[in-house]
């Protein structure tokens, strides 16, 4: 059996409340947007301090110790000869912002950025060269609105005037100055691993006879960065204190 | 144990440390690896003990195959390790049952090995004691070839698999190389030539003195997988199919898992014993920490012969918590077969 339906009974009031209720929404988010979408470029959001954006280089603080290159785990860092020594590039084609290598970094040569909006002009111009790395690209910004998101309870949005600064001053990390030196010499077996893998040429060797091996350390050119001691099969090498260089009488200051 | 630091030359105005590092002496004029090669390995007494996997570049391979450096006219750096651990590089025989402390016959309460499975129940208790933190055992897979497997804990000996016996080269000594910077103290078992030649190490490069634990299996020779399988199959027998071996009474004797055997006598498998096993006159791992082998006890017991201070001890652990039940040992049969092998095994050999 089937139901007939009515259509509902004409109520005057309810339907004019309902038009008027409509009304005010559309005027209040006409007014004052509900939204959560920023207007980007004209607005841009606040990014927190740690945020890994574009990888920025400081030519001065860098000790050549490969770290970064080490543990890069897309492999995209490569070493770049410049004055004899070596310098980062990023492969920005294999980059995955990790940001592994500025955390590595002993000396925070390697500054993070909050430089998101890149473009390249080619695949070529995404392997940068770390003579490009040491100042920050060129940035057209149209913003004059900085957005941020306050997630403690509801959603809240401030905007306010200020225009946020792109590069990031971070600290240095503390760090005690370090120096190889042969704690074990009984220990080694001349395999050179140490003198082929210092970037600073600070390890050196000489054959006195045809048997005996003298190897050297320059305490003035090593950086500290290590290498040899990673190197080491036999941990002959270890790492001291600069200012505390006194290994049993091994090392005398001037 | 450390010997005295080599001379230290300062010079302080130029801010440097100088170090020396004296290599070995030369036969002839080639890279180090070439005179290792014409003194050891062509003229037949490299004994496979693996030490010389210490090269830096790791070119030396120690497979199951006789030791060799492809390429080494390119590819060796002339650092003359090889030649400063190599045991038969300078090589005067060790025979005889050797200096002892103690000597006994031991079952383990706890495994379940090749006879008493005291190798298992000493390097079980090292682990325990916390002597070592790491041992370097010799496990099969189902073809019954051998690899190196690392035991940490001590419930991983109760795999049967671990703890029988191989009669096989095993790249222990690469093993440890791998594993040295990493560990603080290592325990090895091995052959009597492996045994000379963590001495060896450890007397040239304190580094391995981090190798805390040595026990030596006695020992007659020591056989190429590949070349034991395939002589085994020519005579009848399959290794592959195997669930143990075993040498007794002068047999060879493989156990397969339906409950039958294949015997061959020890004799026939003269023809495929490698030539460096033919100058070695070290029956019972003279410089071991403990040396073990089933010769001169009962069935189900191995005879155990203590000699170092660290053997002691964790024998007397042992004793202590009752893993262990003790027993008689005939000495003149050790002893007997000290003197069988090196009636066999002439050196020089002309």
């Amino acid at each position: 059996m089937a139901k007939s339906v009515k259509s509902p009974k004409m109520n005057l009031i309810r339907s004019v409340f309902g038009h008027l209720n409509a009304i005010i929404e559309v005027t209040k988010e006409v007014v004052m947007p509900s939204t959560i979408t920023i207007h980007y470029p004209r607005e841009r959001r606040k990014l927190p301090d740690n945020f890994r954006g574009l990888i920025l280089f400081d030519k001065n603080a860098c000790i050549n110790c490969f770290r970064c290159s080490h543990i890069c785990p897309a492999n995209a860092i490569q070493m770049y000869i410049r004055e004899n020594k070596y310098y980062p590039g990023i492969d920005y084609t294999k980059c995955i912002l990790c940001h592994f290598c500025v955390d590595s970094c002993p000396t925070s040569a390697l500054k993070p950025s909050k430089i998101h909006d890149v473009v390249f002009k080619s695949l070529d111009n995404m392997v940068v060269k770390p003579e490009d790395m040491i100042n920050e690209p060129k940035v057209l910004r149209e913003d004059y609105i900085t957005v941020e998101y306050d997630f403690d309870e509801d959603l809240i949005m401030r905007r306010s005037k200020v225009k946020e600064k792109l590069v990031v001053e971070i600290d240095k990390p503390v760090r005690p100055d370090f120096v190889a030196g042969a704690a074990n010499p009984e220990n080694c077996i001349a395999c050179r691993f140490c003198v082929n893998s210092c970037p600073q040429n600070a390890i050196s060797f000489k054959l006195e006879d045809q048997q005996t091996m003298v190897f050297s350390i320059d305490i003035d050119k090593c950086t500290g960065c290590l290498i040899c001691i990673r190197k080491c099969p036999t941990e002959t090498l270890k790492a001291f204190r600069r200012d505390k260089i006194e290994l049993e009488g091994n090392y005398e200051r001037r | 144990m450390r010997g005295d630091k080599q001379i230290v030359v300062l010079d302080p105005k130029k801010y440097k440390y100088n170090w020396k590092v004296e290599r070995p002496e030369r036969v002839e004029r080639s890279k180090y690896f070439g005179n290792l090669k014409t003194v050891v390995i062509d003229s037949g007494i490299c004994s496979h003990c693996g030490t010389c996997a210490i090269c830096p570049v790791k070119g030396i391979i120690v497979e199951d195959k006789p030791v060799d450096f492809p390429n080494w006219k390119r590819l060796c750096i002339d650092c003359g390790a090889c030649i400063r651990v190599c045991p038969r590089y300078t090589y005067t025989p060790i025979s005889g049952i050797g200096d002892y402390i103690e000597v006994f016959a031991g079952k383990s309460k706890r495994f379940v090995g090749q006879d008493g499975a005291m190798v298992s129940e000493f390097m079980a208790s090292a682990l325990e004691m916390g002597v070592i933190d790491v041992a370097l055992f010799v496990s099969r897979d189902d073809e019954f070839r051998p690899y190196v497997v690392h035991v940490k804990y001590k419930e991983q000996l109760k795999d049967t698999r671990i703890t029988g016996t191989k009669y096989s080269f095993a790249p222990v000594m690469p093993e440890l190389y791998e594993i040295a910077r990493y560990v603080d103290g290592i325990g090895i078992i091995g052959t009597p030539c492996m045994v000379s030649g963590v001495r060896k190490l450890q007397k040239e490069i304190p580094f391995y003195e981090k190798i805390k634990f040595t026990i030596g299996l006695f020992c007659t020779e020591n056989f190429y997988y590949w070349q034991l399988k395939e002589f085994l199959a020519e005579k009848g027998g399959d290794l592959t199919k195997a669930t143990k071996t075993d040498i007794k009474k002068g047999e060879f004797i493989i156990d397969y898992a339906d409950g039958s055997s294949f015997r061959i006598s020890v004799k026939e498998l003269e023809e495929i014993v490698p030539s460096g096993c033919k100058v070695c006159q070290d029956f019972s791992a003279i410089e071991a920490d403990v040396s073990i082998g089933s010769v001169g006890s009962k069935d189900g017991f191995s005879s155990v012969i203590i000699r170092s201070k660290i053997g002691k001890e964790v024998y007397d652990y042992m004793n202590e918590k009752g893993y262990i039940e003790t027993d008689e040992v005939k000495m003149s049969v050790i002893q007997r077969l000290c003197e069988y092998k090196v009636k066999i095994h002439p050196y020089p050999r002309y």
